[in-house]
């Protein structure tokens, strides 16, 4: 509608544009940089003044990365703990917010308000008691350990229930009167209704899960059961001073969530917002 | 009796299906609140666990180290949330009314860095700032800046984690922000034009007050997100140079995980998890009052 005013465009709009577009750039700018330098060799990467672009192409940090490091197993457990744990979450959240949104049950209201006020308080600040009870269970050094307790969070529920609350009840009783069972409704008519929302909360956690690394830290202490995250940032205290090689295995870690970003950008927009609006 | 029996059954179905999220709340979450809350009152030695009160916490605000991180902490909450709530909203309010491709560029040019993660923006920082071989350093030295060491200065140290931080995480709020004002009614904002109002005016006088609900939200999940502030510092600084980086949540960290004091840990997670818990009363509410 602004610019529909065509021949009287604000000067300071203009200017507030031409800002915003030179850090949007600059905000790319260490990604570029990151890439670039992951493709050149090790006394270019450090060579001042810089090659903007690089000179010489090589893939050898690349290979380096995957043969000095078990990196794929660092992927997979990754790509592992992220999965189950959004799977497990989906699973768990979505039975419990169709029934906090459609079933009548005693003690329904004070339940949800003290799960719900669980929904911001970061697991790591009870990272000492959490990291007990994943060493009472033998869970020490296993991707269990880094699952089950992201599946503890009330996200799933908050994201949900805004689904299934728009829903007509008529639906549920119809189904009802057909003689379904409570199950068979949520299963086969509940749960196709709220595929949006299962998807927002799909990317949101996997991409959460997967950038995660404070917890993962903590429970996977051994070689074969780290993480990308925490394989990588084990990277920079390698002694192998090539900027290049450490800027290759961060690649490794980014890339993933690029594609993500690319391919899934409205799913993004909407899951985030979604918390905001209530 | 068919009505009670019936009841019976519609409770008994609900509790089914709530079953499996209530368990891993309540072995995930609520138990080790508790814990957490029973162990900073204990002196734990491996299997040994001896009361001692509130020892724990007396010794804590004697410690140099932890008062210094509750301070750095602070800082980053303060300095970080005002950068980034007013940055956000610079940048959705000059773009939010411009044509759809344009705003998903520009919303795109800074979330990118939110996807690809704390860890991995720690690691491009550190060689864009290491003082022998990064790009700003080098880039200081041209513009013959004194210091050029970033991260090794304790004057330098805070301002460069809060502006790495800022710039990493801003593109949530952008994002936030972009979709709120979206939906502030187009005939409110052409009424205002109507009356020739400048875009400065429609701003300040329309959208900002508009968008507010956005705006309590936003702080609050920024302080929350700074308060366990960690990443950036344990892959930059180290809590270095000599603490003037160390935070609450580096500070817990290193007590649990390096030097075994699981008491002193626990009672700084207390403080934090009370921390967090009063913060978010405002937006709870907010929540509630909706529903």
């Amino acid at each position: 509608m602004f610019k529909n005013r065509g021949k009287k465009k604000e000067k300071i709009d203009i200017i507030a544009n031409c800002i915003v577009l030179f850090f949007a750039v600059l905000s790319l700018f260490p990604l570029y940089w990151l890439v670039t330098s992951s493709f050149k060799n090790s006394s270019d990467v450090v060579k001042m003044p810089p090659d903007w672009f690089p000179a010489t192409f090589t893939l050898s940090n690349y290979v380096d990365v995957f043969n000095n490091q078990p990196a794929f197993t660092w992927a997979y457990n990754s790509l592992f703990v992220a999965i189950v744990s959004t799977f497990l979450l989906i699973i768990v959240s979505s039975l419990a917010a169709y029934a906090f949104s459609k079933l009548q049950f005693k003690g329904k209201n004070i339940i949800f308000v003290i799960f719900i006020s669980s929904l911001m308080i970061p697991k790591e600040v009870m990272i000492v008691p959490l990291f007990r009870i994943i060493q009472d269970f033998g869970m020490v050094n296993t991707l269990s350990g880094m699952i089950f307790p992201n599946v503890a969070t009330a996200f799933g529920v908050f994201l949900l229930k805004g689904f299934f609350d728009t829903v007509p009840d008529s639906l549920r009783e119809a189904a009802k009167i057909d003689g379904a069972s409570e199950f068979k409704i949520f299963y086969k008519i509940m749960l196709p209704l709220a595929k949006p929302g299962i998807g927002a909360l799909f990317i949101l956690n996997f991409v959460q899960v997967w950038n995660d690394y404070l917890w993962q830290l903590v429970v996977g202490q051994s070689e074969n059961s780290k993480t990308l995250m925490v394989g990588i940032a084990t990277l920079m205290q390698d002694l192998n001073p090539n900027f290049a090689y450490k800027m290759a295995g961060a690649t490794v870690a980014a890339i993933p969530m690029l594609l993500i970003f690319i391919f899934f950008q409205k799913y993004f927009t909407k899951g985030i917002t979604l918390g905001a609006d209530k | 009796m068919k009505f009670i029996k019936k009841s019976y059954k519609e409770n008994l179905t609900g509790y089914l299906f709530i079953a499996p999220q209530i368990l891993f709340f309540l072995i995930f979450l609520v138990y080790p609140i508790m814990e957490g809350v029973r162990l900073s009152l204990f002196k734990i030695n491996y299997q040994d666990e001896v009361f001692v009160g509130l020892e724990n916490y007396k010794r804590l605000f004697s410690d140099p180290v932890f008062v210094q991180s509750t301070i750095n902490t602070v800082i980053f909450v303060v300095f970080i949330v005002a950068l980034t709530v007013g940055f956000a909203l610079f940048v959705s309010a000059t773009i939010f009314d411009k044509n759809a491709k344009y705003v998903s560029f520009i919303r795109g040019a800074y979330y990118i860095p939110v996807m690809v993660s704390m860890v991995v923006m720690s690691m491009i920082w550190s060689f864009l700032l290491n003082p022998a071989n990064g790009l700003i350093p080098f880039m200081a030295r041209e513009l013959e800046i004194a210091s050029v060491n970033f991260l090794g200065d304790t004057r330098l140290v805070l301002p460069v984690i809060i502006f790495v931080t800022f710039a990493t995480n801003v593109g949530q709020a952008i994002i936030l922000y972009i979709a709120s004002m979206i939906g502030v009614p187009k005939e409110t904002l052409e009424a205002a034009e109507v009356d020739g109002a400048s875009k400065l005016k429609i701003v300040f006088k329309i959208i900002i007050p508009m968008v507010k609900p956005t705006t309590i939200y936003i702080i609050i999940m920024n302080i929350i997100a700074v308060l366990k502030i960690f990443v950036v510092i344990q892959l930059l600084t180290g809590g270095g140079p000599n603490n003037a980086s160390t935070t609450l949540m580096y500070y817990l960290y290193n007590n649990a995980f390096k030097y075994n004091q699981l008491g002193i840990a626990s009672a700084v997670g207390v403080i934090m998890f009370l921390l967090t818990l009063a913060l978010s009363i405002p937006q709870l509410r907010a929540m509630f009052k909706n529903n």
